[in-house]
């Protein structure tokens, strides 16, 4: 995707009478691929990150921090740097970049907000510890290089969200009037969205095609001086320049809830994604079973998103408002109408956790799947007749309810067999927790997973750590042929649990209880078959499913489960077990360690999530009011402090006098930098 | 004389038992429990096999959900120990060994093997040429190659313990029998010339012993494991040595002694987490009597290098009987 244009978007109602060329050719190309690749063995483990910035504009001397809207000057800087481009760094999105080369430089990315950055590695990951060890410093590069791009008075953060957007008055740089034709916000201006004509296509089409505007409504956090019921006070009830205008007057913004109105309250949030690459197809599939249960868990433990539009919220996370944001169901599918020219009431945003297990796994029990998981059937038909098997061809039956948003003209002229463009559209706007990625089309790239629920961390120390620890836990899995099979449902559940304030201390989650597999049967002498390991297996015990989980705080399933009726092991102590089990160099266990510390104290309550720092920052700032409104000076103090944690992390000088409150209830006393 | 081998068969996806419990830094949990519960499993599949009422395909019937409880099946007899060892000449196997599933499954060059050979406290030095002839018979028999990329050689008396780490470096300089030591990598150093050995290590040697150990040897080992309560603070000369003399520091979690001859005892004897090979106390009339002496402990690992995945990991242990 380039900066520039790239063909004529459709508006919703062209986009919707092509929805279905677009399923019909996007099958083909998926049936083509599959085909193609469903055999491609012994791919070396292979993953990447993809950190997330927000550009701030801070000036000590400024009463406010704003956003700024520059992302693609600072693109275009990026990719003109030739020191950058020569070792392989740049925007892949406006020039070629080296990724051959030995240890390219990183690359960044355009992202849906405007005031948004994406950065990832020059190339791949491998999975050499001591590469491991080059995660950290690698995002503390691009952190730089991205601010080295900037105005010295721009700042690349990472928060997931900006404690005010959307509210009244000035908050981004320029400054753009709200109510914009394609988003029809009365908060955010249409420039708030990246100008590519793809991102405010995809607004508008999720906007027409629902037939009203996204509701992102996030309960209030109740403090001792905030009204009950609370009336978010930044709604306008009477504004009339768009039909969309009557949606609050229609009961989208109710009392005790922070009310949103646009795909920016969502997309314009920062996460923190690995993809791995799989040796095979099988493995691929397994691993995306395999971690779609540890998805609510990461999200509990990552959170960082208490603040919405100027409001403490009552939440921790970001997960269900990027899921109403670009909620583009009908009344009809959403259940509030009777269908008529809906297909499906469908249950979840595109959104939203995974739906479907789809590994070959004999493990895998049919109460775990969802008996109500809407597929189209036509579809799975297809992909049957084409030679996939059930359970995928069920998988992507299930993600091609979805219509196209966003459709080029230009690309409906001819079928290209060698691309992957339609089967992508579809694919790609299906934001699940888990995403299984099929080989792109004429590459050498295997069949790769990616894990999307963690939210951004304030540092690159934390970020590295979340990464390097998920990389760490895939291979400890596979290693050990670990289960963590739960019913899909309860992992949806979980999903929703992880969002409640501190989940990550007061809430349970359903965990299996023995991820261990059953033992292997030698050759019995008699019969004279015999089972080799590793191969096949006897058949899974069939107890009651409900016998095989249990509820568990973070605590318990990261660090191990002490009480009498479980003995869950811990993810952190199976992360350890395979460390202990391969060979690795003292400097690098050491530094791993620090890694699997601090995911250790977070999951214990010994150290603080961000949400809650950031909550604590809020609370003891002497202009909150206790009223749960976060404003421009206290917003301002806490974009400076994040400002100043992350230079020192990259003087790597360590924290000392510096004036953060609580610092070290965030980070304990790592990366102080005392040696 | 009766020689016993044990093994464990591959723990890799054996269960808990390769699981450590947080807090314990080292330890030879990992083997004994696994030795246990394959001892267990063994009981189970081979009388399951031989029993006439279980005709199915694999006499799997009837206790696939069964937990292993380190005491056999709960009502059943305790299996003739003949149906689930082993006797071949004077070696008893325990339990028997299923070669059925030896082998890698891939090309052998996606593979790193990694060996550590323990030469335990009570055995004859000079039998340790032996020791490790048969050590690697059965780890080159259960992986299906013929080259290990790494051996590492744990000697008995030597560990990295102390207060604080200069301490323990200090400590461990007086720690071992230097000579054996020497004379034991001797033949060590021939299968590497021969090239059945890649690379050599050793276990748990300080700055000191290191220096001394280096100006006796002709290869140099590769690899130094030790085992630091924080990893974090290796003495400096330690470090420094290491990194003159190209040795690469790599971390464990393993006892020095792995196999006390009480522990052996007590997971062969009668007792209630024993296998009932062994009469302790003459009991049984069918049962092994005798002195028992462990001898040597192998453990070996297969790690897909470009995947991180670990396939097979298991320990063989070499112990003596003398009626």
């Amino acid at each position: 995707m380039g900066l520039l244009a790239e063909g004529t978007a459709l508006d919703w109602p062209d986009a919707k009478k092509k929805a279905d060329q677009v399923r019909e050719w996007g099958i083909k190309q998926l049936l083509e691929i599959w085909n193609k690749a469903k055999t491609k063995e012994r791919d070396a483990l292979l993953w990447g990150d993809e950190v997330e910035y927000l550009v701030v504009k801070y000036s000590k001397d400024e009463p406010k921090v704003l956003l700024s809207l520059r992302q693609a000057d600072i693109l275009t800087a990026l990719a003109a740097d030739e020191e950058l481009s020569n070792q392989g760094g740049g925007v892949p999105a406006i020039q070629e970049t080296q990724s051959q080369l030995s240890n390219p430089l990183p690359v960044f990315h355009p992202e849906f907000g405007r005031f948004m950055l994406e950065a990832t590695p020059g190339k791949p990951w491998g999975i050499g510890f001591k590469e491991l060890l080059g995660v950290e410093p690698d995002m503390k590069l691009r952190r730089k290089i991205a601010k080295e791009h900037m105005k010295s008075n721009e700042y690349p953060i990472t928060l997931t969200t900006f404690p005010r957007l959307g509210v009244p008055g000035v908050f981004t740089d320029p400054y753009y009037p709200p109510s914009g034709s394609k988003l029809r916000s009365q908060f955010v201006p249409d420039e708030i969205a990246n100008p590519h004509i793809r991102f405010p296509t995809l607004a508008a089409n999720i906007r027409w095609r629902r037939g009203r505007k996204v509701q992102v409504n996030v309960p209030v956090f109740h403090d001792k001086n905030t009204p009950n019921p609370w009336k978010d006070p930044s709604v306008n009830y009477d504004l009339h320049n768009w039909p969309e205008d009557d949606d609050v007057r229609n009961g989208a913004a109710p009392d005790n809830f922070i009310h949103m109105d646009a795909m920016a309250f969502g997309m314009g949030s920062c996460c923190l994604q690995i993809t791995f690459q799989a040796k095979n197809i099988t493995e691929g599939r397994k691993m995306y079973d395999q971690l779609s249960p540890i998805g609510p868990i990461m999200l509990a433990l990552t959170a960082a998103t208490p603040i919405y539009k100027g409001f403490l919220a009552d939440t921790d996370v970001r997960w269900n408002q990027i899921s109403r944001a670009v909620d583009d169901r009908t009344k009809e599918e959403l259940g509030e109408e009777p269908l008529k020219n809906s297909r499906w009431r469908i249950p979840k945003s595109r959104y939203a956790s995974n739906s479907t297990y789809i590994s070959t796994d004999n493990r895998l029990r049919p109460e775990y799947l969802d008996p109500d998981l809407i597929i189209d059937e036509d579809i799975k038909d297809k992909l049957m007749e084409g030679g996939m098997d059930d359970r995928l061809a069920t998988h992507f039956a299930h993600l091609f309810i979805r219509d196209p948003i966003v459709i080029f003209n230009e690309d409906l002229e001819e079928l290209d067999m060698s691309k992957a463009d339609h089967f992508e559209n579809i694919q790609s706007t299906n934001w699940q927790h888990m995403r299984f990625k099929p080989p792109p089309a004429g590459s050498d790239i295997g069949w790769r997973v990616e894990f999307r629920p963690m939210e951004i961390q304030i540092t690159d120390f934390e970020n590295a750590a979340f990464s390097v620890f998920m990389v760490l836990i895939t291979r400890a899995i596979l290693s050990f042929d670990l289960n963590f099979y739960i019913p899909i449902a309860k992992v949806d559940e979980n999903m929703e649990t992880a969002h409640a304030r501190d989940a990550v201390l007061n809430k349970k989650f359903y965990f299996r209880k023995n991820p261990f597999p059953t033992r292997p049967l030698r050759g019995g002498g008699a019969s004279g078959t015999s089972t080799p390991m590793g191969v096949s297996r006897p058949p899974t015990p069939t107890g009651p499913v409900e016998d095989e989980y249990a509820l568990m705080s973070i605590d318990e399933v990261i660090n191990g489960s002490r009480t009498e009726d479980n003995d869950f092991p811990g993810l952190i102590p199976i992360v350890e077990s395979y460390l202990d089990s391969v060979n690795v160099d003292v400097q690098t266990r050491c530094e791993l360690a620090t890694y699997l510390d601090l995911i250790r104290r977070r999951a214990s309550g010994e150290l603080w999530t961000a949400a809650r720092w950031i909550r604590d920052f809020v609370d003891h700032h002497p202009a909150y009011q206790h009223d749960s409104a976060v404003g421009d000076e206290v917003t301002k103090d806490l974009v400076g402090s994040v400002i100043d944690i992350t230079d020192r992390e990259q003087e790597g000088k360590g924290w000392k006098g510096l004036d953060v409150p609580d610092l070290e209830k965030l980070l304990g006393r790592f990366r102080r930098g005392c040696k | 004389m009766t020689r016993i081998v044990l093994s464990t068969g591959n723990i890799i996806s054996g269960g808990p038992c390769i699981i450590r419990k947080p807090g314990i830094f080292r330890s030879n949990l990992e083997f004994t429990n696994s030795l246990r519960s394959n001892f267990v499993a063994a009981q189970e599949d081979y009388s399951a096999a031989a029993s006439p009422t279980t005709n199915g395909t694999n006499g799997t019937n009837g206790h696939s959900d069964e937990h292993v409880n380190g005491n056999g099946i709960s009502g059943h007899p305790r299996s003739a120990t003949e149906l689930w060892t082993e006797k071949d000449g004077d070696v008893i196997y325990i339990p028997r060994i299923d070669w059925s599933g030896a082998g890698l499954q891939e090309e052998r060059s996606q593979y790193e093997i990694t060996v550590k050979l323990f030469f335990l406290p009570h055995a004859p030095v000079e039998q340790r040429a032996s020791y490790i002839e048969e050590a690697l018979r059965l780890v080159k028999k259960e992986l299906g190659v013929s080259v290990i990329d790494l051996l590492i050689a744990s000697f008995p008396g030597i560990s990295f313990e102390g207060d604080c780490e200069w301490e323990a470096d200090k400590l461990n300089a007086k720690m071992g029998s230097e000579a054996d030591e020497v004379a034991t990598w001797a033949a060590l150093e021939t299968l590497h010339e021969q090239g059945t050995i890649q690379r050599l290590g050793i276990a748990e040697f300080g700055t000191q012993k290191l220096e001394r150990f280096l100006s006796q040897i002709k290869t140099m080992p590769e690899v130094d494991q030790i085992n630091l309560q924080n990893c974090c603070n290796v003495p400096p000369p330690l470090a420094q040595l290491a990194k003159e003399k190209g040795i690469e520091l790599l971390t464990h979690s393993d006892c020095t002694d792995i196999l006390p001859s009480g522990t052996l005892r007590e997971l062969l004897g009668t007792g209630q987490l024993g296998a009932g090979v062994l009469s302790d106390d003459g009991s049984d009339k069918n049962g092994l009597k005798g002195d028992l002496t462990p001898q040597w402990v192998v453990k070996y690992t297969s790690f897909v290098k470009d995947r991180g995945v670990i396939e097979n990991k298991g320990y063989f242990a070499g112990a003596e009987l003398l009626a």
